[in-house]
């Protein structure tokens, strides 16, 4: 016996010699595992949740806004100051709005923003927004193959709405689609090569595009309505026709291209907006002649940050200045910090409060965290919320221990009784007892976080598991998309101190909650009268 | 004397009832000698080895282990508890062998009470379990073994200390005739070897006799015979 005998007695009760393990252990171990498995889990769900909240608050508005309390003529100089600060990787001066959107008799009031195309990127990455909101049109025999918009598109009479404006106003930036030739099979045209759309700007009208190869060397580019044609060559970069023509990058196969073949493809142009800004609807109120201004669709986006606004509209900053009717100028600047900063909430607070002091009272910096307290609040409530919930789990299974080793206690008096005899010390023996709960919940406590490990790592498989028996093969992308399951990083306890926190908090939990759970049936023990114990039926 | 007491009296209360059980218990062992204490059913043999072995107090009454003077009205001191382990063995009638340990393991628990070597421990064990014909049982666990097996297992338990005193409470009580015959030479010769003094409490005349001297009890009185 290596161990202390009460630890050793403890252990052997529990896993007996000659048998693998006793039920009551087993039950005792799987109960505390699932506990702390659960309580792990969905605490690590959490804060998978708040991190993608962090990521996707940070992504729609930077790290923080520098906003004017009073319009200010002078923002440009501010602008060039900002920019030439060591610790800010971007800075996006914009104006903000409402304007009314109508297409025929559909209206939209969405939330309106002008960015600046050149440095509106370096904040926000609208790119990826414009990938997430790309709309595809599904037919049989074509193939929807726009390229997804990207921040080059965005000009002064184009604008990007967000996916439930284009909804509600049932418009739509410019598509292509590629025609599917039903002679020939798709693994011959791979094999022939393919012509791909590099580019398909705001101003691409509707029309039948023809890419036909002539020769080895040459193919031609036409469009049937407008008779308009053009040849390329092979080896020559794509064909770029300026404003209004698609670029076609053909691209050989293994095998070469057959003379005479073609490829078809149907451009439908983009949607084209009426915009009124407020001051035109008083215009339009006094009688006064207030044209719309139109504009085209140049993208969809979509915002994976849910507090944004669902309807939301974004054009060039001169687009917003002509809408206000307002020469130069700007609602405030989006900031984007360096990692050293971004990581390290406090510094960045302290920065800010720093900048803010330098800037003067006409300014005020406000950093993300600090304009989305009221979200974090919510979700931190939302989290002591759900460990209060789960408590009483971890109290239940301390009670079921508790009332199996009492069991236990009094199945064992004649052995209490004689291990006393044999020279045992009371409090001893009454620590075998205490000690069996500590067992209990350290194994449980290590299956629990072994469990709550590989639940994290096969989430998504789990969860494509449990979704696609509830909501069918088809109701599953419905669930990824509202859920963000498949997206979410839980971390595991090696990859940050938050997620070490979690396990080793609910493994000593468990532990202790197991132990305290033995504490009742050791004093019992502790209690007996070992001749009264040995005299026991 | 290795083991003795002084006017043990022993009384319990049933309801309103005083019921004494022990008055004036004189009792003296000597070192590598051997008692057997007879007498009925209730007569108070056990709380007699009881009080002995300081598992309960006595009403009045003294109690000498070896050197050390006791007194058996007060409840057992930390330091006669650590004593206890090595100055006693015990025998009961039930075997009282925990049913999650081997054999070897049930031996050897004595020793981790006592605070012994371990491997030395289980050198003793070995040897103890061979002498009392069971070595080879060494790894099964206490169910599988027949009622004499278990006693020679109890009995190389009560051993593993080299107590000074083995207090052995009706050892053969559970066992037939033959078996408990064989366990009672077993116990004898063994506490001869070991010099250890036994103090038996039994039933069985011919085991009492076989034991250097006898006694009997008597409303309340040990008489020797």
């Amino acid at each position: 016996m290596r161990f202390p005998w009460p630890l050793y007695l403890a252990w052997k009760q529990l896993f007996p010699s000659q048998r693998k393990i006793s039920f009551f252990s087993l039950l005792a171990v799987i109960g505390v595992a699932l506990g702390v498995n659960v309580m792990i889990v969905v605490i690590a769900f959490m804060q998978g949740f708040q991190q993608k909240f962090r990521a996707d608050i940070i992504d729609s508005q930077g790290h923080a806004r520098v906003v004017p309390l009073n319009p200010n003529p002078s923002w440009s100089k501010v602008l060039d100051g900002l920019a030439e600060r060591k610790e800010i990787l971007g800075v996006s001066p914009y104006l903000q709005g409402q304007l009314l959107l109508q297409n025929r008799s559909y209206h939209a009031i969405p939330f309106s923003m002008g960015l600046d195309p050149e440095d509106g990127g370096q904040v926000i990455p609208l790119d990826d927004f414009l990938a997430n909101g790309q709309l595809l049109l599904e037919g049989y025999d074509s193939q929807d193959v726009t390229p997804i918009p990207t921040m080059d598109d965005l000009e002064d009479e184009v604008v990007f709405i967000t996916r439930q404006v284009a909804n509600r106003l049932g418009v739509r930036p410019t598509t292509i689609i590629q025609m599917k030739d039903a002679n020939a099979t798709e693994q011959a045209d791979a094999a022939r090569g393919m012509v791909r759309v590099l580019r398909l700007d705001p101003f691409v009208p509707s029309g039948q595009w023809t890419v036909t190869f002539l020769d080895e060397e040459s193919y031609q580019i036409a469009e049937s309505a407008s008779g308009f044609k053009k040849v390329g060559l092979f080896k020559e970069p794509p064909l770029d026709l300026g404003m209004g023509f698609p670029i076609f990058e053909v691209l050989p196969g293994p095998k070469a291209f057959v003379e005479g073949n073609e490829v078809r493809f149907q451009s439908f142009r983009s949607s084209i907006l009426e915009v009124y800004s407020p001051s035109m609807i008083e215009k339009a109120k006094a009688d006064e002649l207030a044209p719309p201004h139109e504009v085209r669709v140049g993208g969809v986006f979509e915002v994976p940050w849910q507090g944004y606004h669902s309807e939301a509209l974004i054009g060039t900053m001169r687009f917003m200045d002509e809408m206000r009717r307002e020469e130069g100028g700007c609602d405030g600047f989006y900031l984007k910090f360096s990692n050293r900063l971004a990581k390290n909430e406090g510094l960045l607070s302290q920065y800010c409060k720093d900048l803010e002091n330098e800037l003067g009272s006409a300014w005020v910096v406000v950093p993300w965290f600090v304009e989305n307290a009221w979200f974090f609040e919510l979700l931190k409530f939302e989290e002591y919320l759900m460990i209060l919930i789960m408590i009483p789990i971890g109290l239940v299974a301390a009670f079921a221990i508790a009332i199996a080793l009492m069991t236990s206690v009094m199945r064992k008096v004649r052995e209490i009784g004689l291990l006393v005899a044999m020279g045992g010390k009371q409090t001893s023996v009454g620590a075998i007892f205490c000690l069996q709960g500590f067992i209990i919940g350290s194994l449980g406590a290590v299956f629990g976080c072994g469990l709550a490990l590989l639940f994290i790592r096969y989430r998504d498989a789990l969860m494509s598991l449990i979704v696609s028996n509830i909501a069918g093969e088809s109701g599953q992308d419905d669930v990824a998309q509202f859920y963000d399951f498949y997206s979410l990083q839980v971390a595991y306890p090696w990859d940050s101190p938050e997620s070490l926190s979690t396990f080793v908090s609910f493994a000593f939990f468990a532990m202790a909650v197991s132990t305290v759970a033995g504490l009742l049936p050791a004093w019992r023990a502790a209690r007996m009268n070992p001749a009264e114990a040995l005299r026991s039926e | 004397m290795i083991l003795s007491a002084q006017g043990l009296c022993k009384s319990f209360r049933f309801g309103e009832q005083q019921i004494e059980v022990l008055r004036g218990v004189d009792l003296e062992l000597a070192e590598a000698s051997s008692l057997s204490i007879r007498g009925d059913s209730g007569c108070g043999k056990t709380t007699l080895l009881n009080l002995l072995a300081r598992l309960e107090t006595a009403s009045e009454g003294k109690i000498q282990w070896k050197e050390l003077s006791l007194d058996a009205s007060t409840k057992a001191s930390t330091q006669e508890i650590r004593l206890r382990a090595n100055f006693l063995g015990v025998v009961y009638q039930a075997y009282y062998l925990i049913p999650e340990l081997n054999v070897l393991e049930n031996v050897l628990i004595g020793a981790s009470l006592a605070g012994r070597n371990r491997i030395e421990s289980k050198n003793r064990a070995r040897y103890l379990l061979s002498k009392m014909g069971v070595e080879e049982k060494q790894t099964q666990i206490p169910q599988k073994l027949s009622g004499g097996e278990r006693q020679r297992v109890a009995i190389a338990r009560a051993l593993i200390n080299q107590p000074k005193v083995v207090l052995a409470d009706e050892p053969t009580g559970n066992l037939d005739e033959r078996t408990g015959g064989e366990v009672m030479d077993l116990l004898l010769e063994s506490c001869q070897q070991e010099k250890s003094s036994l103090l038996l409490v039994t039933h069985n005349r011919t085991f009492a006799e076989a034991t250097d001297r006898q006694a009997f009890l008597q409303d309340g009185s040990l008489n020797p015979l």
